[in-house]
Parts: C-alpha cells; structure tokens; sequence
C-alpha cells in the first residue's frame, strides 16, 4: 500500500493529466450550449500539454538555462517545453476562430444551445 | 468602460507593460520566453488599452492597415532569413553556416539569427492578438 | 539548386498567401491570376524534382544542416515528390474552376481572402507530405485543420457557420489525441524523428508494448476522426455538402486523402510492419474499413441533395482506401494508394459538375434533373465519366482501382472481403445510376431546351474537360501511376 501511495505521488502530473482530459470530454460531448464545448475543448488542450511538459522532467535537474561556470550540471530536457509553446499558440487561435463562430449563429439564429439550433433546422427543413 | 481610475492607473502602468514584453522578446535567446510570450504580453498591453478607453480611440492609435502590414512583414522576414540560408550555406534556415554573427553564449548579441527571427515573430503575435480582440470588439458594436 | 525546389515551392505558396491581403485595387481579380500563375509554375517545379528524383534517387533535406539527431528533415523520395505533384495539379484543376464560379458563391470583398485561405491549406498539404518529423506533422495538421474549417464558413450562410463549428470542434479532440499519440511515443523512444524512432522502438519495444499500443490507439482514432472513417465521420456531409463547390472539391479529394498519408508514415514509416501485427491493429482496421464501405453506400442511397450525396459517397470511398492499407502486404498497399489517386479524380470530377448544374440551374436535389443532359452535354459526360468509375466499368480509373483491390484481397487469403467490396459497388450502382439515366434519357420538365455546347463559362468548362480526361487517361494507362505508387510501397515496406 505504501509503495502504491508513492508511485501514485511521484507520477501525480500524468494522473491528473488524464483525468483532465477525461473530464474535458465529458463536458464537450454532454453540454449543449456551444460555449461550454468550447471550454471543454481547453480544458482537454490544457491535459494534454500538462502530459507532454511532465516528460522533461529528470530527477534533481536544474532549470535549463546554461550555467558556464559548473559544466557538470544536469538540466532537465527543455524540447517538451519549447513544443508545447507552439502548441498554446494553436489553442488560442482555434479558441479565438470558434468564439467568432459562435458569435455568427448566436445572431443567425437567437440563441447558444445546440439542441435548439438542431430544432430550428429540422423544422425548416420539413417546411 | 469610462471610469476615471481606470484610466489613470493604466496609463501608469501600460508603458511597463511594454517594457516588459520588449525585454522578454529580445532576451528570447537567453532566458526564457521568445517570440511567442513577449508577442502575447505586448497584444495586452494594447488590449488592456482599448479597454480601458473606448474602442474606437484604440483602432486609431493601431488601424488595420498598420496590422496588415506588420503580420505580412514578420512572414516575409522569416522567409528573407531562411533564403539566405539557402544561398550561403546550401540550406534553408542556416544559423552559424550562413554567416551570421555567433558571439559568446549567454551575451545580448549572440546566437546568429535566432534574435532576429524571435523579434519578427514577437512583433506579428502582438498584432495578431490585437486585431483579433478588435475585430470581435466591433462585431459587438454593430449588432 | 533542385535540391532546393520542395522547399521553394512550398515557401512560395506562404509567401504569395501573406501577399495577397496587402492588395489595393482590383483585389479579386489580382489574387485570381497570381494564384493561378503561381500553382502553374509550382506545378513545373514539381514535375522538374519529380525526374530528378527518379533518375537520382532519393534524399533526405535537413534544415539548416543539423544533423537528424536535434534538427528537423524533410524526406525527399520518390513517394512524397509525386503525391505532392498530384496534389498542386489537382488543385490548381480546381483553382482553374473557381476563377468564375466563386462569384457565385461567397461575397466580392471576400474572393481575396479565400485565395489566401487555400494557398495556406496546399502549404500545410505539401508540408505534410514531405515531412519526417512528427511534430512538424502534428504543426502543419493544425493548420490544415484550421484553413479547411474556414473554407467552408466563408460562405455566410448559417449551416456553414454550424458545420464548420461542428467540423472544428471534432477536428481538434482528433488533434488533441494525435498529440497525446506523440508524447507517448517521445516517452519511449526520445525522438521525434521518424526514421530514429523506427529504429528505438524496433530495438526496445519488447519492453513497453503498452505504451506503444495505447499510443498508437491515440494517434489512430485522431487520424481516424479527421479522415472521416466510418463511425467517426458525422461531421463530413454537412461539411462537404454545405461548402462552396471548390472548397468541397479540395476537401473530399485532397484533405481527407493527407490524413490517409499521414496514417501510413506512422504505421510503416514509425511503427514498422512487424510491431504492427504482432499489437493486432490490422483486425481492427480492416472490420472498420468494411462497416464503412457498406454503411457509406447505404446512408448515400436516401439522401435527396446531389452534394449530400457526393459526401457520403466519399465514406465508403475511404473504406476502400483503409481496406487495401489493413491487409499489410505489397500489393494491398499499392491498390490503398492507387484509389487514392483515382478517388481524388472522380471526386473532383463529380462535384466540379455538381457545381456547374448548380451554378447554371441553381438546382440541387436529384429529381429536378431530368433532361439536363440535353442543355449539360460536357457537364454530363463528366459526370458519367467518374460516376461510372465509381462503380467500375471497365475503361475507368475506377475499375482499375477495385481490380487491384480485389487482387488484393485474394492475395491475402481473405475471400469474404471480395464479397464486401461486390456489395459495395452494387450499391453505388443504385445511386449513381438513376442520375445518369434520367439526365440523358428522359424529357426536360420544360419543353424548349435545345443542346448547345457552350453554356458554362472557358475556365470552368476547361477544368471539366480536363480532369474528364485524367480519368480516361488513368484509366487506359494506369501504369502510368502505378510506377511511382510501387516504387512509394517499397519504400515503406523495407
């Protein structure tokens, strides 16, 4: 139980990482107004950036910026680091193109809830 | 938003603000931060300008002019770079091969390109996020 | 220098997309004739590198001479050099066909920007195809991702705006798991180069086949989702069916198809055939391929609306591709690979007719269609001309395809996929048939409809011909393409 407990602490970023991403897609797939699916899809982008920058990690590293006066350092891995900045920067701007999406079929159609929409469409496609 | 002490205590601290974003984007080669977060620092400062003034005082101090020409400057910069790499050392996006000035580590002038392109892309973030928050500003005042 | 011209190419298609916003006067009709100008020259430069390739062989490109270990590299052979060529000639096919319909469709301020829009989506394109490193991938996906999603709401219409929402947000839980696909396997093996992670994985993967399999899962069901295979594709008719004509011409024939490449470079290019087989994956493709291939025909046969249709007919078209990929050999491969091609062509043949009638008529449901054979004459063959191919008669690119599968198929010992691929072609015979028949052999509703030869405008009417043409040729010649295509299987199979 105790070696357990300590497995289950030394790799708690990778844990909470999938549960994050779990609890995203619940919230995409399950909430009908567009704005939550929008906050469920950061919630997922930010699990799994949290997963891929807690690879880095090495066990007493220092922060990766060179020192040149103690050549024998160990530094952790800074390439996760350096990727998941690209990837923030694709996060924002699908956040960024999907709220003005939603912001055209708010003033198309009156409303944010996608069950209403898929009403509203129905009903005038069997006009 | 027209409140007095908004107004005041941003025109305190923008000019930070911008400081700010200046020196993590030219120390990008250094320390950390680069293109991508000294771009996004300095989009606020202008977002929090526009904020705290009206709207259409901010799209005269940044037009959509000025932005069209910045971010298709930042791309035709990195291209610029790239192909001169191509013509010196026989590869795209060459660093130390082609001919760039590679001083000391860990000094303000060093690393080649890699500053120059770290500005280029600082400078096209910082008015992506601007027009970006002024084009959904304006959809809200024409409904 | 010709070492150079993949990345020219592709940096030239960035370079003139950034150009064109800055624009003053005469903002349309500008970005029309360069971008056509700029993919005729593209198309040059293609052929150039895909000869010298051929006669040279292969070579790898690193960018700014770092060696593979630390840098990125794109892989120049004889795979990538003509699916690249095959996609600028496709689009600049369809590029040529939107000069005049695009007026049509979306309003004058907005023509610019949808040049800019597709020369960014054939920049991420040829990108992916050239890469060997798989963020660099997962970068360019991103972008493809997000360019197609705005070709489609660029029209202001208000189904656009939810299926390009819906598209988007399905799009990016495929990205997402893509991604987390990457960073397992970056656990493993401590690359991101796919030749150097070949060979980590091949020495050590006895030790972690969890991780390999779950990692594959991942990258698999976001690959899945973005190429649209079968209980993942609910996003593709309202996408494809609601778009403008050229948008839904690029994305049914040239997007989903980059997935598909995408899905090969990891499955022999990172994987490797033998770890494959050993986690089980090809079952589980193979019985996917197959509901797809029969469920795609099946929904396609109730649907009223000629783009509608044309969508779901491209979900069984993708089963096929996936069933040749699942049976792991050589020849299963290739026939994968050649219905890509020949898939590409009909696609963009039937829907650059659809668009035609579409454009002249402003027609779009199926049983308005009687007689228009007789106004349509050009557009009609065409349209025949792919929708006989899609149900393989012989002479058409089409047939050739299902008799390679079909080969295929026997080759690898599994007879009972040769009656799902015959059930398959039955059924698109039940919906492409009644159009044909009732364009050329029944009465126009009104009566005084004479044949005349040119009723669409020179671009659009040039466009048809053409690619009308490129199936016949792919059809009597498919040798032609078969060349490169088992040249492009060998490489992944060694």
């Amino acid at each position: 139980m105790n070696d357990f407990l300590i497995d289950l602490a030394n790799h708690i970023n990778y844990i909470a990482a999938i549960a994050l991403f779990v609890i995203g897609l619940y919230t995409v797939l399950t909430h009908s107004n567009l704005l939550k699916k929008v906050i469920g899809i950061n919630i997922m982008e930010t699990a799994v950036f949290l997963f891929f920058v807690s690879i880095g990690f090495v066990n007493n590293g220092n922060s990766p910026i060179i020192d040149l006066g103690d050549l024998g350092k160990i530094y952790i891995n800074p390439v996760p680091s350096s990727l998941i900045l690209t990837g923030i920067v694709v996060a924002v701007s699908i956040t960024a193109y999907s709220l003005s999406l939603i912001i055209r079929l708010y003033q198309a159609y009156g409303t944010m809830d996608l069950d209403e929409i898929l009403a509203m469409r129905s009903e005038v496609n069997h006009d | 938003m027209d409140d007095l002490i908004v107004k005041v205590i941003s025109r305190i601290v923008i000019p930070f603000m911008i400081v700010y974003g200046i020196y993590i984007i030219l120390f990008g080669h250094i320390s950390p931060g680069g293109g991508f977060s000294g771009g996004a620092i300095l989009g606020a400062a202008m977002v929090l300008y526009t904020l705290s003034f009206s709207a259409d005082v901010a799209m005269k101090k940044f037009p959509h002019s000025v932005s069209m020409k910045l971010e298709s400057g930042g791309i035709w910069l990195y291209i610029f770079i790239g192909l001169i790499g191509i013509f010196t050392a026989d590869s795209f996006l060459s660093n130390q091969q082609g001919g760039f000035y590679i001083g000391n580590a860990g000094d303000l002038i060093s690393a080649g390109m890699i500053p120059i392109l770290t500005v280029g892309i600082g400078i096209k973030v910082a008015s992506t996020m601007i027009t970006l928050f002024h084009t959904i500003i304006e959809e809200e005042g024409h409904e | 220098m010709i070492k150079h011209i993949p990345v020219l190419v592709q940096v030239s298609l960035l370079a003139l997309a950034v150009l064109l916003p800055l624009l003053k006067k005469n903002k349309a009709a500008k970005s029309k004739l360069l971008t056509i100008l700029l993919l005729a020259v593209s198309v040059a430069f293609l052929l150039i590198s895909l000869i010298d390739v051929q006669q040279n062989g292969a070579f790898v490109y690193n960018f700014g001479n770092y060696e593979s270990f630390i840098g990125i590299q794109y892989s120049i052979n004889a795979f990538s050099t003509f699916m690249s060529f095959f996609v600028i000639t496709l689009a600049l096919i369809i590029m040529i066909f939107s000069t005049k319909d695009i007026d049509h469709e979306i309003a004058q301020s907005s023509i610019s920007q949808y040049y800019t829009l597709v020369l960014i989506l054939l920049f991420s394109m040829v990108g992916m195809i050239y890469t060997n490193d798989l963020f660099n991938m997962y970068v360019f996906m991103e972008i493809l991702s997000l360019t197609s999603c705005a070709i489609i709401s660029i029209k202001s219409k208000k189904e656009n705006y939810l299926a390009a929402l819906r598209y988007l947000v399905l799009n990016t839980i495929g990205s997402l798991s893509v991604l987390f696909g990457i960073a397992l396997l970056y656990m493993v093996s401590g690359h991101l180069n796919m030749t150097m992670m070949n060979q980590s994985i091949s020495m050590i993967w006895q030790l972690y086949p969890t991780n390999i399999l779950i990692a594959s899962g991942f990258m698999l069901t976001g690959f899945a989702i973005k190429a649209a295979v079968f209980p993942l594709h609910i996003w593709l008719p309202d996408a494809h069916s609601n778009a403008p004509t050229p948008s839904s011409a690029l994305l049914s024939s040239l997007v989903v198809k980059i997935y598909v490449f995408a899905v090969y470079k990891l499955l022999f290019d990172v994987l490797g055939r033998n770890i494959i087989i050993s986690l089980g994956i090809p079952t589980v493709i193979t019985v996917f391929a197959a509901a797809g291939m029969l469920f795609g025909s099946i929904f396609a046969i109730g649907q009223k609306d000629i783009k509608r249709m044309l969508a779901y007919s491209s979900v069984a078209q993708i089963g096929y591709i996936f069933l040749g990929l699942s049976l792991m050999t050589e020849a299963g491969l290739a026939a994968g690979l050649f219905h890509v091609v020949s898939h590409g062509l009909m696609k963009t043949a039937l829907f650059l007719s659809a668009g035609s009638i579409i454009y002249y008529r402003n027609k779009r449901d199926i049983r308005d269609l009687d007689g228009i054979g007789i106004e349509m004459p050009v557009t009609m063959v065409v349209f025949a001309i792919a929708a006989l191919g899609m149900i393989g008669i012989p002479g058409t690119n089409g047939f050739m395809s299902k008799l390679y599968l079909s080969f295929a198929v026997l080759g690898a010992g599994q007879p009972l996929l040769l009656g799902v691929i015959l059930l398959s072609s039955y059924l698109n015979a039940v919906y492409y048939l009644p159009i044909i028949i009732s364009a050329f052999l029944k009465e126009p509703k009104s009566k005084n409809v004479t044949m005349q030869v040119e009723v669409l405008p020179f671009p659009m009417l040039f466009s048809l011909i053409t690619i009308g043409f490129l199936c016949l040729l792919t059809g009597f010649y498919p040798t032609l393409v078969m060349n490169f295509i088992t040249q492009a299987v060998n490489l992944f199979l060694s």
